[in-house]
């Protein structure tokens, strides 16, 4: 009870100080519209490529671009974090009574409606350009933009709590966003790439959501590669969140 | 006593790479209800480090401390909700106004709406910060900034308040302003502990303080026993360095009857004597018969600077910039 009022003060304090700050906003809206508008055209011929998914390009991109947007905007919250230990912020809300889960997750889910919002935004740009829209699938894939998100964010933040300076944590962030990018099939599906790619991106947590975000896309919710991706994230995003919470109750600055 | 601050025995070592780090070693303090009570010491004395053990927000490696009644280590929760800390960061939302700020800290120690803003407009009025409270902090001077820290900390009205070097980075008419608003929170039976390397700080505002060096107490007291312990005036001598004579000079003057103490830091000596009047004369005479040239001299009362000089050979004012300790814990 303590906890769910503690998260819901936490989380209006996080999203007040986002929507005052209109830049971070319009960096937040930009990114995927670039890519979508800059990046789909390049693939239009791929259709009919040996390795290349039946369907249009869109419905291939689009859901690669959501699992972009959840994957970047979790990682990226241990940049607040560093931030917020230099003002004294995380000091502040560590010697108040607080639940500790709450300071961890309230800023997380403030960061998850934000993207939400984000993800309206590309779709809506997406149907413009012709993607089709099967709402079921997408309201499945939105649960789980959430768990991954989460997932990152609380990855990200612990992170920043551990590390506490700007360079050692965006070092780490960035070390693991490249490889686990790549080998998630994000762009351009890993199903174009030789058996050991193939083999090799089954150890990345981010590949199940991105083969599921495809099928979901689609239409598609009786596809094993759904509930296999809800296997791998939703224990996955447990432990961290509990790890994460520890980070924040032991000392950390 | 009725201590509502308690320590026993109080020890922190950081490890790292470079090798262990005794940051405290073994304070035991206890502090009374409704007084101010202050850690005077250099950068890297332990002051911070200690604090933030008293506060939950750094384990305790041995020791034991015990504030408003519960134990630290083993009820951290009840601790945190009768105790108020103003880190030396402060931490206050720039985007959020003053009012915005204080209301969100009423609320996550538990306060309901009504009543948390009732004691929101109650503590700005104290802290003369009524007429910014609809401001965004961003716009805050530096004082008034610092004021609003303080009101962080208060707006769950806590037993005792903690200040982590309250007045850095504030003008001298600011800081003489913080300590009337400090002292009226004491009047107002508030208990304060505060950790400073302000002489003139700890002098104006504690009512009993120990003073820090290298994780230990030095000495605990009133300002005012203190400085009663160095008895008599200080003189602080500039000797003309050449051919040792600082070394001479001491050696000289150490013998003599009218000396209480010496020490020498460099080519300053610094004596303390029962009344300068009659030692000037004598020692202007001494050190001209062993041709010994002095840049300057001057006499005064016994300060904080002086107590912490003879405890620990070192002047204070000198040893500000020593170790970043404090910064990495």
């Amino acid at each position: 009870m303590k906890t769910l009022r503690d998260t819901g003060l936490l989380f209006h304090r996080y999203t007040v100080q986002m929507l005052r700050n209109p830049v971070w906003l319009f960096v937040g809206f930009s990114t995927p519209v670039l890519y979508l508008v800059l990046f789909t055209p390049l693939l239009k011929d791929l259709p009919g490529v040996k390795g290349f998914p039946t369907g249009g390009v869109l419905e291939l991109f689009l859901p690669g671009i959501l699992a972009l947007l959840a994957f970047a905007s979790g990682a990226s919250a241990g940049f607040g974090t560093i931030f917020e230990l230099q003002s004294g912020l995380i000091e502040r809300l560590r010697v108040t009574p607080a639940s500790r889960f709450a300071i961890l997750i309230g800023p997380i889910l403030s960061g998850l409606v934000m993207m939400t919002v984000f993800d309206v935004v590309v779709v809506a740009v997406g149907v413009g350009f012709g993607f089709t829209v099967h709402w079921a699938g997408l309201l499945v894939l939105t649960v789980l933009l959430w768990v991954l998100a989460a997932l990152m964010a609380a990855f990200s933040t612990a992170t920043a709590l551990v590390t506490k300076d700007i360079s050692s944590f965006a070092a780490i962030i960035n070390g693991i966003n490249l490889p686990l990018l790549l080998l998630a099939g994000v762009l351009l599906p890993i199903s174009l790439g030789p058996l050991w790619l193939r083999i090799l991106a089954h150890f990345n947590p981010l590949y199940y959501l991105v083969v599921a975000s495809r099928s979901l896309a689609a239409g598609h919710l009786g596809d094993p590669a759904v509930w296999q991706a809800f296997v791998v994230l939703v224990p996955l995003c447990a432990v961290v969140l509990m790890w994460a919470t520890r980070v924040f109750r032991r000392a950390v600055s | 006593m009725d201590s509502i601050i308690s320590t026993r025995d109080l020890r922190k070592t950081f490890r790292s790479q470079r090798g262990n780090v005794d940051a405290v070693r073994g304070v035991s303090i206890d502090v009374a209800r409704g007084e101010i009570f202050g850690f005077l010491g250099p950068n890297g004395a332990g002051k911070t480090t200690t604090l933030r053990m008293v506060t939950t927000l750094l384990p305790i490696d041995a020791g034991t401390a015990v504030v408003a009644g519960f134990d630290v280590a083993r009820e951290p929760g009840r601790v945190r909700s009768r105790v108020g800390y103003v880190s030396q960061l402060g931490g206050a939302d720039d985007l959020a106004t003053g009012q915005e700020n204080l209301i969100l800290q009423g609320r996550l120690y538990g306060g309901d709406l009504a009543s948390v803003t009732r004691r929101t407009e109650a503590v700005m009025e104290v802290l003369d910060l009524s007429e910014f409270a609809d401001r965004r902090v961003k716009t805050y001077s530096g004082g008034q900034r610092r004021r609003l820290d303080i009101a962080l900390g208060i707006v769950h009205e806590p037993e005792v308040l903690f200040l982590d070097e309250p007045s850095t980075g504030l003008d001298p008419q600011n800081r003489a302003y913080l300590w009337d608003h400090v002292r009226g929170l004491r009047d107002q039976g508030a208990t304060i502990f505060l950790t400073t390397h302000y002489l003139e700080e700890a002098d104006a505002l504690c009512d009993r303080l120990v003073i820090m060096d290298h994780g230990e107490i030095v000495i605990e007291g009133t300002p005012r026993e203190l400085k009663r312990q160095v008895a008599g005036e200080s003189v602080v001598l500039s000797i003309l360095d050449e051919k040792d004579a600082p070394a001479r000079a001491s050696a000289l003057l150490g013998g003599q009857a009218f000396v209480r103490e010496i020490s020498a830091d460099g080519d300053q000596v610094h004596l303390y004597v029962e009344d300068s009047s009659a030692a000037l004369p004598q020692i202007l005479r001494l050190l001209d018969g062993e041709r010994i040239g002095i840049k300057s001299m001057s006499v005064s009362e016994p300060t904080l600077d002086d107590v912490f000089l003879r405890q620990t050979g070192r002047s204070l004012r000198d040893s500000g910039a020593t170790s970043n300790e404090e910064r990495a814990a």
